[in-house]
Formats: C-alpha cells, sequence, structure tokens
C-alpha cells in the first residue's frame, strides 16, 4: 500500500495532554491519524505531551490536543504557557498541522471568560475569543466545509459545549452550519481554519467518521517534507457513518 | 377551631397521597394493557403531579426504612442482590426494578405496592437512583443508609461531568442526618473524595487481591489527578476502569482503609465468581471482577443492617441475575449471553470477561444513541475493542449507531461484518454465522439490548422483561 518512495518515511503524532484532555474519545482522533498514515504507507507513531517538559515537539507532523473537564483543563493552563507554547508555535511556522477540539480549541485561542467575568488566558496561537454561554449546544453537527478541495464537502460531529467562541480577522471559519449550533448558534459558522491549525467544536470522534479530514491533516503535514499525493483508501465505512449523520439531519 | 383546621389538612394530605396513588397505579395498569411497556416510569409522573410529596409520604410506610443506590456501573445488579438479601430473610422488598432509576421509576414502584388505603406496604425499599437525581431523591426518601458505588465518565451530554455529579452526590450526602448511613467504594478515587470530606465517617469497602489487578489504567480512566494537588495518581493496583489502590506522590490524599475487604477472588467467565469477605466464602452464578464489586457493596450493606454472614453466604447461591445484566437465553439451539454495557468502563470489562474468562469467539455489539444511552457516542473511541482482534470469529456491529461501531472496530483492526441497524436481520445473521451449541456474547447499550430483547421476544425466545 501506499507509495513505495514513501515506504520508510516517519509520521509522528503529537497528542498533547493525553491523560488529562481527552473527554469526548479524543482517541478515536489519534487512532484514525495512525492508522491511516499506516495505510498511506507511513511509519507511524504517537509521542504523548504529558505535564512537564516535552521533548520530540519538533518531530511531530499532527497535533491534537483535546477537550477535558473543568479540573483537568485548569491542571494544564500554566503547563501549556510554560512548555508547550514556544516549541507549538515553531513547529506550526514549519508546518506542522493541529486539530484542537473544544477545550484545546478554546485554549489555543486569545481567552475563555467565565459567566463571571473571569479571563483564562490561553495562548493566541489561533485568532478566536471564547465566552462562557448559559445554554450548553449539545447534538449532531453538519458543517458545509470552507476548505478548499475536499470530497465529500460536509463534516460531521458531535458538539457539547457551553462556550460561545467568535473568530478575529486572522482565522476563517472552518465551515457553515447546517445542523447544530457550531462556534457560538448565532453567525451558523464552526471552527476556524488559520494557517495549518483547525480549532473546532466537533467531536463524535471527528476523524473516523471525516476521513478525508484525516487525510488532509496528514497530507498537509507531510508536503513540508515534499511528499506527494496520498493513495486512495477504501472508505466505505467511513463515509457510510458520515453519511448516516447526514441522512439523519435531513430526515429532521 | 385551629384544631379543625389541622384535621382538615390532615385530611387533605391522606386524600391527595391515597389520589395520588390510585392515578399512579390506574396508569401503570393502563400502559401494561396497551403494551406501552411495562409501566415502569408513567405512574410515577402521573402521582407526583397530583401529590408532590407523594414519595416521601410512602417511603415513611416503610417499616425500616430504604437503601438508595447510586453509581455509574453496577445500579441494578447490587440493588437486586440487596432486595434478593432481604426478601430471602423474610422481608417486603419494594423497588424499582426495571432499570427506571430515576425518581419518578421508584415513585412508580412505591405506589405498585401501595394498597387501596393508599399506604405501602412493604418493609424495605430499595432504590436505585441516576447520579444527578440523587440530591432530589435522597431528601424525598430520606434513606437508611446510601451506597455509592463508582464514578465513571457516563452519558456527558445527559450529565455534564463527572466534577459536577461528585459534587452533587457529596451535597446529597452531606445534607443527610447523622443517622444515615454512606456505605462508599474506597477503591474509586472520586468517591473516596467525597467520602473524605463528609463530617461522618463513612463505611468503606473494597477489594483487596491483586492477583486478579493490573498495573497500567486503561484509557477509559477518569479519575487520574489527585483532588488535593493536581498531582498524577500512583496506582498500585487497578480492578476495574480507574478503582483500584492508589495514592498521590505528594502524600495528601490516598485510598482510604476499608473495613470491608473481599480477597481470595476467583473468577469463571460469565459463569461464577468466588470471594471471601471478612472470613465468609461467596460462590456464585455471576461473572465478571466488577461483579466482585457488586457483590461487595450489597454485602456491605446487608452487614450495616446485621444480617449474618452465613445467610448472606448461603443466599447469593441462588442469585439470578436482573435482566439483560448477563441474561442467557437459548435461541435456536445457540446459546445467547445478555451483557448491558454502556460505557467505557463498564464495556472494557464485559469485553475482558467475555474474551479472557469466557473464551467467547462470537459476538454482536450493540450501541443505540437514544436518550437512555446517551446521544454522544464518542465514548466507543475509549472502549478497548482491541481485545476481540485475534480472538473473536465472528463480530456483528447492531445498533442505530452500527455503522459507528464498524468504524471503531476497523480501527482496531477487528474484522467484523456489515453493520446491521436492524435487529432482526442482526439475529438472522447471528444464527445463519454460528452453529448449533455454540455460544454467542451480546453486549449492548440500554436501549439497543431493549430491541434485541423485543426480537427475541416477537420470536417467542424470551418472555417480556416487566415478567422476569
Ligand atoms: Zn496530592
Amino acid at each position: 500500500m501506499g507509495l513505495a518512495i514513501l515506504g520508510n518515511m516517519k509520521f509522528t503524532v503529537g497528542w498533547l495532554y493525553p491523560d488529562l484532555m481527552n473527554i469526548y474519545g479524543d482517541r478515536g482522533n489519534i487512532l484514525t491519524l495512525l492508522r491511516r498514515a499506516e495505510w498511506h504507507g507511513f511509519e507511524a507513531s504517537v509521542v504523548e505531551l504529558g505535564r512537564g517538559a516535552a521533548t520530540q515537539m519538533d518531530e511531530v507532523d499532527v497535533f491534537f490536543f483535546g477537550g477535558g473537564q473543568d479540573r483537568e483543563q485548569a491542571l494544564i493552563y500554566d503547563d501549556l504557557r510554560q512548555f508547550k507554547q514556544a516549541s507549538l508555535q515553531q513547529a506550526v511556522e514549519s508546518g506542522a498541522q493541529v486539530l484542537a477540539v473544544c477545550g484545546g480549541y478554546q485554549l489555543l485561542g486569545h481567552y475563555y471568560q467565565t459567566a463571571d467575568g473571569e479571563r483564562y488566558d490561553g495562548i493566541g496561537l489561533i485568532d478566536v475569543r471564547t465566552e462562557a454561554g448559559k445554554k450548553r449546544f449539545i447534538g449532531d453537527v453538519v458543517v458545509l466545509s470552507a476548505i478548499d478541495g475536499l470530497t465529500p464537502s460536509t463534516l460531521v460531529g458531535f458538539e457539547n459545549h457551553s462556550g460561545r467562541t467568535f473568530l478575529g480577522p486572522n482565522a476563517r471559519p472552518l465551515g457553515k452550519v447546517l445542523k447544530g449550533h457550531g462556534n457560538n448558534g448565532s453567525d451558523h459558522q464552526e471552527g476556524c481554519v488559520q494557517g495549518g491549525v483547525i480549532g473546532t467544536y466537533m467531536h463524535g470522534s471527528l476523524l473516523p467518521k471525516n476521513p478525508h479530514l484525516a487525510d488532509h491533516l496528514i497530507a498537509g503535514a507531510l508536503r513540508r517534507r515534499g511528499g506527494g499525493a496520498l493513495s486512495h483508501l477504501d472508505d466505505s465505512a467511513e463515509l457510510a457513518a458520515h453519511g448516516w449523520v447526514l441522512q439523519r439531519a435531513q430526515r429532521r | 377551631m385551629l384544631d379543625r383546621d389541622l384535621a382538615r389538612r390532615r385530611f387533605l394530605v391522606v386524600i391527595r397521597k391515597t389520589a395520588a396513588v390510585w392515578a399512579g397505579k390506574a396508569t401503570g395498569t393502563l400502559s401494561r394493557i396497551t403494551g406501552r411497556g411495562g409501566g415502569t416510569t408513567l405512574p410515577g409522573d402521573v402521582a407526583r403531579a397530583i401529590d408532590p410529596k407523594i414519595l416521601t409520604r410512602l417511603a415513611q410506610d416503610l417499616t425500616y426504612g430504604s437503601v438508595v443506590i447510586t453509581g455509574t456501573n453496577g445500579k441494578t445488579t447490587t440493588a437486586r442482590l440487596l432486595s434478593w438479601l432481604l426478601e430471602g430473610a423474610g422481608h417486603r422488598v419494594v423497588s424499582n426494578r426495571a432499570g427506571a432509576n430515576l425518581i419518578f421509576g421508584a415513585t412508580a414502584a412505591a405506589l405498585n405496592r401501595a394498597g387501596t388505603d393508599g399506604r405501602l406496604k412493604a418493609d424495605w425499599g430499595v432504590f436505585e437512583i441516576d447520579e444527578a437525581s440523587l440530591p432530589k431523591a435522597a431528601a424525598e426518601i430520606q434513606p437508611r443508609a446510601t451506597l455509592v458505588l463508582n464514578l465513571f465518565r457516563d452519558q456527558l451530554d445527559r450529565y455534564g461531568e463527572l466534577e459536577s455529579i461528585a459534587k452533587k452526590i457529596e451535597q446529597a450526602l452531606s445534607a443527610q442526618p447523622e443517622t444515615a448511613r454512606a456505605i462508599l467504594n474506597a477503591d474509586d478515587p472520586r468517591v473516596a473524595e467525597i467520602g473524605l470530606n463528609l463530617s461522618h465517617k463513612p463505611l468503606w469497602y473494597g477489594l483487596d487481591d491483586t492477583s486478579v489487578a493490573s498495573k497500567t489504567l486503561p484509557h477509559a480512566a477518569d479519575a487520574r489527578t489527585c483532588p488535593r494537588c493536581g498531582s498524577s495518581l500512583i496506582f498500585d493496583a487497578v480492578y476495574v476502569g480507574h478503582d483500584g489502590v492508589y495514592r498521590c506522590p505528594k502524600g495528601d490524599f490516598a485510598r482510604p482503609q476499608p473495613e470491608i475487604t473481599a480477597t481470595d477472588i476467583m473468577l469463571d467467565g460469565f459463569e461464577s465468581i468466588a470471594l471471601s469477605i471478612d472470613g465468609t466464602r461467596i460462590e456464585m452464578p455471576l461473572g465478571g471482577l466488577y461483579n466482585c464489586y457488586n457483590v461487595l457493596a450489597a454485602y456491605a450493606v446487608a452487614r450495616s443492617i446485621d444480617l449474618a454472614p452465613s445467610y448472606i453466604a448461603e443466599r447469593l447461591r441462588t442469585f439470578k441475575a436482573a435482566f439483560g445484566r448477563q441474561e442467557r437465553i437459548e435461541f435456536r439451539g445457540r446459546h445467547l449471553v445478555l451483557v448491558l454495557s454502556k460505557n467505557p468502563a463498564g464495556f472494557n470489562e464485559t469485553v475482558r470477561t467475555a474474551v479472557e474468562l469466557a473464551n467467547g469467539k462470537h459476538f454482536v455489539i450493540g450501541l443505540n444513541d437514544r436518550k437512555a444511552d446517551g446521544t454522544d457516542v464518542s465514548w466507543i473511541w475509549d472502549v478497548d475493542f482491541e481485545q476481540l482482534r485475534d480472538h473473536a470469529s465472528l463480530v456483528i456491529p447492531a445498533g442505530v449507531r452500527a455503522h459507528d461501531l464498524a468504524v471503531r472496530l476497523k480501527y482496531a483492526g477487528v474484522a467484523a461484518e456489515a453493520p446491521q441497524t436492524d435487529p432482526g436481520k442482526a439475529l438472522d445473521l447471528l444464527i445463519k454465522s454460528t452453529s448449533e451449541g455454540d455460544t454467542a456474547y451480546l453486549l449492548c447499550t440500554y436501549t439497543a439490548m431493549l430491541d434485541l430483547r423485543a426480537e427475541l421476544v416477537r420470536r417467542g425466545w424470551a418472555s417480556p422483561y416487566w415478567e422476569t
């Protein structure tokens, strides 16, 4: 499988805080990146980036940053700034990709403001800000993707958040909300894309049901190494699950 | 004048209570006749609308009082174990049996056993209550004992995060009078945290047999950090999920020393378990390490109300599992084992028991996303379905979200059949792909189990669940 020329190339996933930020089946995103990279002919591995000084961050092709519970999220605020921020910024500048979901999405932005007006600073890697909302948005999400050439053009997932995220001028939305609430429930936008960073509220897990987005991340990261097009995989199972969510969204 | 007012008010309370009981009972009968299920919660809705205090009033009729059981996994089995023990000792027990464990289910169960005079005719109430409903339920029922089994991630869409559930449970236990007993699982860090904050010392129980423990936490483990300082906890033993023997490296938090422990544990698939508690050997027809916790918990409650150890051991020998919790059904010469599996911690244990202990080869995995299952199915990615790889010869993904399961199994490297969203077709495929004499394990979420079971009932191979 895969192109012979890529046979011995490595592909590395960096999982930020795997023990603390993994509430919504985030392991599904990691498994999808790893398996698909293998099926495309790469030697895939995962680097766990827990609390404390991180090594190997410069080897990472795709970073994943998931959501956590409030208590766990509070435990990583300082660590993120102290040990990860600089090398994460560097990696992104050199072409690494980042997928951040829910809590991770919020933490990569400028800040998260609680209902009492208290602000928790993020690392400002993406031009978004988040404020606490009253009602929790829970349910299926279908998005018409704004990423060029993504086939199918839809993304499907499940959202569960009370944060309202707003995009600044440097961030573009990941897509237009066809079903669900998205970033804030008011501007019909979901997620953000800024350079190689994708932030989103969609879990479910996201990548298993959106194999085209997984490949987009893998291909994007490999571009800096001069990697060509990825091989074609049989995604019938993944797209059946994707299509099932689309069908249900149409029925309701 | 005042006396007359008081008498009149008392009279009205009795009338209202009786009216609520009658209306509730009538609703239950009606819903059974019209075939809308076992009438497990609707009567509670109706009666509570007429008399909002109906559950408190009925609970006060109980001769000895109530035990309330909460926690993520094992409520139904533990409630059933405790009822079994009490009934065997000659007590009349009222309990919400059919898995309807919200407060309406508890109300409906009490109504069901109330007489035409509106009085509840029973000695004990054994109620399983959802974690989120505990504060309200405990305030209404005023239990003699509250049992907290464990706290795992489960249905995050419905309950919010683990943290807020833990707070709710703590709030419910703190509000109870000194006479009420909290009986808690010392092996669960989140439960321990709750208990250590209480002003009255709880009764702690826990497993004490490292031969059945593993050293590493599974992916589904939630309570990994110290509630006091946030350091990663050190686990010297892991039994189920994040339940085990743990301590903080900084020394400010550790597993409380349990008073009631289980040792010398023997596991035999879904067939049986054996364990020693306080020197009493218990052997019973239930499978899996997670059921050792349920038995230990029921034992702890039974001891706290002075049932004799020798009686407990003898009575448990003949226990029969609740609907869908390890139910066995013969289906055209195949042996079907139905095991409810509803969250990562529970699922990991049932898969482990089926593969490692029962040497299972044939599986139907059922996943629904209705309200009772949890509408968010992302948790299947935290279940170690990889355990099926190289062991299972047949895996059928079934249920409303069978397609999601098929993807999960693909990425686990498990060769599975085509997904079957129709329960009838899933059963047909199972029969076609297994031989007579084979044993198949049906591991399903709550309503996926209901759907498969309804199909078995329709075909005449199982009886309706409210009759079991
Ligand atoms: Zn500590």
